[in-house]
């Protein structure tokens, strides 16, 4: 029971550390928390959904797709509205707060409030301590540890990775040495859409796919930002799992109900203690 | 130089009776409103004036002293459950329930705003809108206090005193109205006030006004605090007036419905956001027959209003007076 809830809370814990990542990276250069990726979050996993059930594609075709299709929402996003606001981080703020109702309402217009099964598209499990854990949930972990080593090679090799860090320690001096901040927007925004999505597809298929199914997510992840601190890559990691086992433990020996609510109280006693986050640089 | 400066001060004069005016024709006709129409519409005009209460409240916290918070919706349903709870399991009167569930609030705040309020940037925006999503859990979910998703029933009227009765539905009307106009003309004095003054100044630059020997901090939790009281005493007078109370009324949606409902009007007017708290409601009445397209609608404009005009209304209608501050 323990290892059982033990594994579960690594594997939710994973996906919130994948929308963690990008909305660190958005948080820490554009200063906007990017409530607009729990909207991303919804409609890439509908997208999915679709492009599994009424056309027929693999699983991984669907979910490169649904990343391409994340990641150029937030694309726009950021192009068409963060971009006026430039300057005002309220209405920024704001802003993307709307995005997020919106998205997630849209969902519910088009496809109704139902929940819809993602088909499995790998069936069987490994059989580890006695315990049978699914392949599915293992390649969850899998692809969000492969994703975290892929953006931090990104971040620290490239030259696009090297602007990102210049901007998020001083976005003035970065744009003073000539980088491009449009850019470097661009690209992290690009990258939190690609990962939401990720995030959205590796889960869909163990919870299935329902219009409200981007909010505790999105919340969570945005408390991972807080707890793991800006710019750090390793923090969002261990802050993700983290939650996620604190979330599942506490579930099942302290309360099932308030589940959700033990990462309010998580939240609530590191601010207390650590208002920068535990491994905060900002 | 003398010149323009008086014309300045009739200006302002001819402004302040011109308002005036205003404000004695819209008392005026809320007041003979449940007389001369419907049923519907008074119910329609008692929604109108609990979400003002509550959008005006908002404003306190959020359009003039500054930090931006999601969290409004919880507060009301605190009090509204509160006040329910106090009457139906603990007995209390309706009289001495409603004062006690502003209080609750009012120090329910002020514990989150204690540590809340010193975070930096948007954690602290962030933070209440988990706070305001925890809340309704805790109300869903708490089956044996608040009867969870079966939602509380048989909430008693206020009681009456002096031959008056406040089980029909004019008298309650009445009741609630008289809540609204002295809820709004405290917000205003507040704001007109000393206190007021130094909030403006913590919003304009926090650290200035610190400089100039401001308790930012304590004027920052203390109006948080009272917005959050008389949030809670206008889901007091909800809960009082329907008489059933459900977890959904107090989801995240009803606290987005608030900074809407204020940005339309206009943060930091008080009057603007009361007037966005009319024009949201009839807007929600007209589209009663298509309830899933409120939230979208919602959404586009409160992100039209952004582009457009952030300050709202009253920004709109500054801007066409010809660009005065």
């Amino acid at each position: 029971m323990f290892l059982q809830q033990l594994i579960n809370g690594i594997i939710i814990g994973a996906s919130y550390a994948l929308i963690a990542l990008g909305l660190n990276l958005i948080w820490s250069i554009t200063d906007i928390p990017d409530f607009s990726q729990g909207g991303i979050y919804v409609i890439t996993a509908y997208v999915a959904y679709f492009a599994v059930k009424l056309a027929g594609f693999p699983f991984v075709l669907s979910l490169l797709l649904a990343m391409v299709v994340g990641a150029a929402m937030a694309f726009c996003i950021e192009r068409f509205l963060y971009r006026r606001f430039t300057g005002h981080g309220r209405i920024q703020l704001l802003c993307a707060i709307a995005l997020f109702f919106l998205l997630s309402n849209l969902a519910i217009l088009f496809w109704t409030a139902k929940t819809k099964i993602f088909p499995s598209y790998l069936p069987g499990g490994l059989t580890l301590f006695g315990l049978m854990v699914s392949y599915q949930r293992i390649v969850v972990l899998v692809v969000a540890l492969a994703l975290f080593v892929a953006v931090y090679l990104f971040i620290m090799r490239t030259k696009i990775g090297k602007a990102i860090r210049a901007a998020s320690q001083d976005r003035e001096a970065a744009e003073v040495v000539g980088i491009n901040i449009s850019t470097v927007n661009s690209a992290v925004f690009m990258i939190g859409g690609a990962l939401s999505a990720t995030a959205a597809i590796l889960i869909s298929p163990l919870y299935s796919v329902f219009p409200t199914m981007g909010d505790l997510p999105l919340l969570k992840s945005l408390v991972v930002v807080i707890l793991g601190g800006f710019g750090s890559v390793a923090g969002v990691l261990i802050g993700g799992l983290g939650l996620g086992i604190v979330e599942s433990l506490g579930g099942v020996y302290i309360s099932a109900a308030y589940q959700h609510g033990f990462t309010f109280f998580v939240l609530i006693l590191v601010l207390l203690f650590f208002p920068k986050g535990l491994f905060g640089r900002v | 130089m003398t010149d323009t400066v008086l014309t300045k001060k009739q200006r302002q004069k001819r402004t302040r009776t011109r308002n005036l005016i205003i404000i004695a024709v819209v008392l005026a006709l809320l007041a003979i409103l449940p007389q001369v129409t419907s049923d519907y519409i008074t119910y329609v005009a008692v929604l109108a004036i609990i979400y003002a209460i509550l959008t005006g409240s908002y404003d306190l916290t959020t359009g003039y002293t500054g930090p931006l918070t999601f969290c409004h919706g919880a507060f009301y349903g605190i009090g509204a459950y509160a006040s329910a709870l106090l009457t139906l399991k603990a007995g209390f009167p309706f009289w001495v329930a409603f004062p006690l569930s502003g209080i609750m609030v009012f120090i329910f705040a002020a514990i989150i705003g204690y540590p809340g309020l010193r975070l930096q940037g948007h954690y602290f925006a962030v933070t209440t809108f988990f706070f305001g999503h925890f809340i309704y859990l805790v109300i869903l979910n708490s089956v044996s206090l608040t009867n969870g998703p079966m939602g509380l029933r048989n909430i008693p009227p206020p009681e009456g005193f002096l031959g008056i009765t406040f089980t029909s539905l004019n008298s309650s009307y009445y009741l609630i109205f008289i809540f609204g106009v002295i809820a709004v003309a405290f917000l205003y004095f507040l704001v007109n006030s000393g206190i007021g003054k130094i909030l403006i100044s913590i919003r304009e630059n926090e650290e200035l006004s610190q400089a100039i020997g401001v308790n930012t901090a304590l004027y920052k939790v203390l109006a948080f605090s009272i917005g959050a009281g008389i949030a809670g005493l206008a889901g007091s007078l909800f809960a009082h007036f329907f008489r059933l109370l459900h977890p959904t009324t107090f989801a995240w949606m009803t606290s987005e419905m608030v900074v809407i409902m204020a940005l339309v009007g206009g943060l930091g007017t008080l009057i603007g956001p009361i007037i966005g708290a009319g024009i949201v409601t009839l807007i929600l009445e007209l589209m009663r027959f298509a309830p899933e397209f409120r939230f979208i609608i919602w959404s586009v404009a409160l992100i039209a209003v952004l582009i457009i005009e952030p300050r709202g209304l009253m920004g709109l209608v500054r801007r066409i007076q010809g660009g005065k501050k």
